[in-house]
């Protein structure tokens, strides 16, 4: 897009670095694609996307798989984007979606929504779920702007809204199922067993939009990142950027949210990932972060499916056991301020 | 107020609660008025066996997690000098189930029996939780050690969760154990909790002199003779134990160990050894009012206890980090 600001070895070496996740993302969503229940060899994958001669399974790519990686795609590129845009605006390392409550407020709406107003069409859940999820959040931002906090005391605000929706989404699920219980179960621990190309449809244009118009603010993000003084200076009005960042940066974990459940971790990991990559300037690390989470997810789901097929291990069960210690680690490194 | 009446009013809060939670259900020939004389008076009838097959056991088991949560809450709380710790909050609770689940879903990894395999799971988590918050030598950070133990209980947590996806019927014991539905508990769970609780009330109260120590640092226990090592330890492994027996027996019920002592606190002053009788009382009373609440929610049908555990505990969990700051 542009070289200004970037040395020219820094935009060579970030280019082809996206590539190269460019490339792995294809080859895990392919990898994602072959493997479960029924394995199925890559070059019937390829016949069936592309409808070439040969063999195909349709119904399974195209009806069951496919799908669930589209999903998985648009909501690990989704949740990480949000986890970039939190940890930058509040400059917290251990922030994230699921760490602020969003995650959890925006289960609760788009549960309830769900199961005590079965009337509304589906649609509508991602509506519900940006409700939640600003509320979760907005609080918690409210909280810490009053309060001044330290990263690991806002954290730790945020870990208990989590758990006052968490509260809320256990009774809803207990008092509203009972032989199906399971499956809105597997749906909260954060999966993509049995979605569909409906899922997608209610999500695709929210999301790749606000995704979007992440990366295009992405400037802003390093502009704050000079600090409040250098970037009121610059001519930003720096509280209405932070608040536009956030409300987006909500929408996009809320979304994913009502579409694959509560993926906790995701938004934490991908970002640190990125950085370690190509360091803090946001232009680069928002697109970066977008691509890990995007590998995190299909993998993810890609391993849970392959471990002992025919089991599914949900996605978000696997997220949670490898972002447990991650957290842990950036936690110790993190310089306590209490 | 003196310190007897205060006793006196709260174990009759205690009785009253278990005697509702004895006489509330689904059968309409029991009720407030004849729960004691079919408790006491054996005349064959089906409503004497409701009550004492059925109902009994689940209030023993309700009152004796409420007294082992607490003092496990209690002990956490001085060991760690921490008013938000708590076993639910630093992972304990969610170790034991984790080590239940192991036990349920592998028979051939099963320890003993699973109160054992609870208790093991509990420590583990304990062990994993301090050690990552700078151990028990060291200064514990506050905020960080909360932040180990919800963690290492979301890890925890994850793993009980994976069992959900397997055998159908499996997935459904484990569903409704980790809801803590103590509806279908039977005598035989209910004997063993009165030993732990027990032990722990009585151990409890032989380290109370101990906690009280703690409090004043490091350097004055060591001076007043108390290794404040040591003590941390056996308090720890206390509320481990403790924990563990209650969560093989009714799933992890949150939250208890954190409001009771806090609670308490406020009413009965720091002293532990005023404190540790005031907290058992007060965890009885507080799960015996929520298995009562559990059964008239959606009367006739029953919530889970810990599920409204829950709905009083996370939203006094968020209270208490939010004046977490004046606190530590």
């Amino acid at each position: 897009m542009t070289e200004i600001g970037l040395p020219r070895s820094t935009t060579s070496r970030a280019v082809t670095l996206i590539v190269a996740l460019v490339v792995l993302v294809i080859a895990a969503a392919l990898w994602g694609i072959s493997v479960g229940a029924v394995a199925i060899p890559v070059d019937v994958i390829v016949n069936t996307l592309f409808n070439l001669d040969g063999e195909q399974q349709t119904y399974i790519i195209i009806k069951s798989r496919l799908p669930r990686m589209v999903l998985a795609l648009l909501a690990g590129g989704a949740l990480a984007l949000s986890g970039a845009i939190i940890q930058a605006v509040i400059r917290n390392p251990l922030a994230s979606p699921n760490i602020i409550g969003i995650n959890s407020g925006a289960a609760l709406f788009a549960l309830g929504m769900v199961l005590v107003f079965p009337a509304i069409p589906v649609a509508w859940m991602p509506l519900a779920a940006c409700i939640g999820g600003l509320l979760a959040a907005s609080f918690v931002m409210l909280v810490a702007h009053y309060r001044n906090l330290s990263a690991v005391h806002l954290a730790l605000i945020g870990v208990a809204v989590g758990f006052v929706f968490q509260a809320g989404v256990d009774y809803l699920l207990i008092t509203s199922s009972d032989s199906e219980s399971s499956a809105p179960m597997i749906w909260l621990t954060g999966s993509l067993w049995g979605r569909t190309w409906g899922h997608v449809a209610i999500s695709w244009i929210p999301l790749l939009a606000l995704s979007a118009v992440a990366l295009l603010l992405s400037y802003r993000l390093d502009l704050i990142a000079l600090g409040e003084g250098t970037a009121t200076g610059l001519g930003l009005n720096v509280p209405r950027q932070r608040l536009i960042l956030l409300f987006v940066a909500t929408m996009l974990a809320s979304v994913a949210v009502a579409v694959v459940g509560v993926m906790g971790f995701i938004g934490l990991m991908a970002p640190h990932i990125a950085r370690r990559l190509v360091g803090g300037s946001h232009r680069l690390m928002l697109p970066v972060s977008a691509l890990v989470g995007m590998l995190l997810v299909v993998l993810a789901d890609s391993i849970g499916r392959a471990i002992a097929p025919p089991i599914e291990i949900s996605a978000g069960i696997l997220a949670a056991l490898i972002g447990a210690p991650f957290f842990v680690y950036i936690m110790l490194t993190t310089a306590s301020e209490t | 107020m003196p310190l007897a009446f205060r006793y006196a009013l709260l174990a009759a809060a205690v009785l009253l609660a278990a005697l509702l939670s004895l006489a509330i259900g689904q059968r309409t020939d029991v009720g407030l008025s004849n729960v004691l004389q079919l408790l006491f008076i054996d005349d064959g009838s089906l409503a004497r066996s409701a009550v004492v097959d059925l109902r009994l056991p689940r209030t023993l088991i309700a009152g004796l997690i409420g007294i082992n949560l607490g003092l496990a809450g209690l002990a956490l709380q001085a060991v760690t000098r921490n008013p938000l710790a708590s076993e639910s909050v630093l992972g304990i609770n969610q170790g034991a189930a984790l080590g239940v689940a192991i036990g349920l879903v592998v028979p051939s990894l099963l320890v003993v029996n699973l109160d054992v395999m609870a208790i093991i799971g509990a420590v583990v988590a304990g062990i994993v939780t301090f050690a990552i918050a700078g151990g028990l030598g060291g200064r514990l950070d506050s905020m960080r050690l909360i932040l180990a133990g919800v963690t290492v209980g979301a890890f925890s947590f994850a793993f009980v969760r994976f069992t959900f996806t397997l055998e159908d019927n499996l997935s459904r014991l484990v569903l409704s154990w980790t809801s803590a539905d103590i509806s279908s508990s039977r005598f035989d769970q209910a004997l063993p909790l009165v030993f732990w609780a027990s032990g722990g009330l009585l151990v409890s109260m032989l380290m109370a002199h101990s906690f009280n120590i703690l409090a004043l640092g490091d350097g004055a226990s060591q001076g007043l003779g108390v290794d404040p090592r040591r003590a941390r330890f056996t308090g720890a492994m206390l509320a481990a134990v403790l924990t563990g027996a209650s969560v093989a027996v009714a799933g992890p019920v949150m939250f208890v160990g954190l409001v009771i002592p806090h609670l308490c606190r406020l009413w009965f002053g720091p002293n532990h050894r005023v404190l540790v009788p005031a907290v058992a009382l007060g965890g009885a009373g507080l799960v015996l009012f929520a298995d009562v609440v559990s059964k008239l929610v959606r009367f006739p049908y029953e919530t889970p206890l810990g599920v409204v555990c829950a709905l009083i505990g996370a939203p006094y969990f968020l209270y208490a980090t939010l004046r977490a700051r004046t606190m530590a």
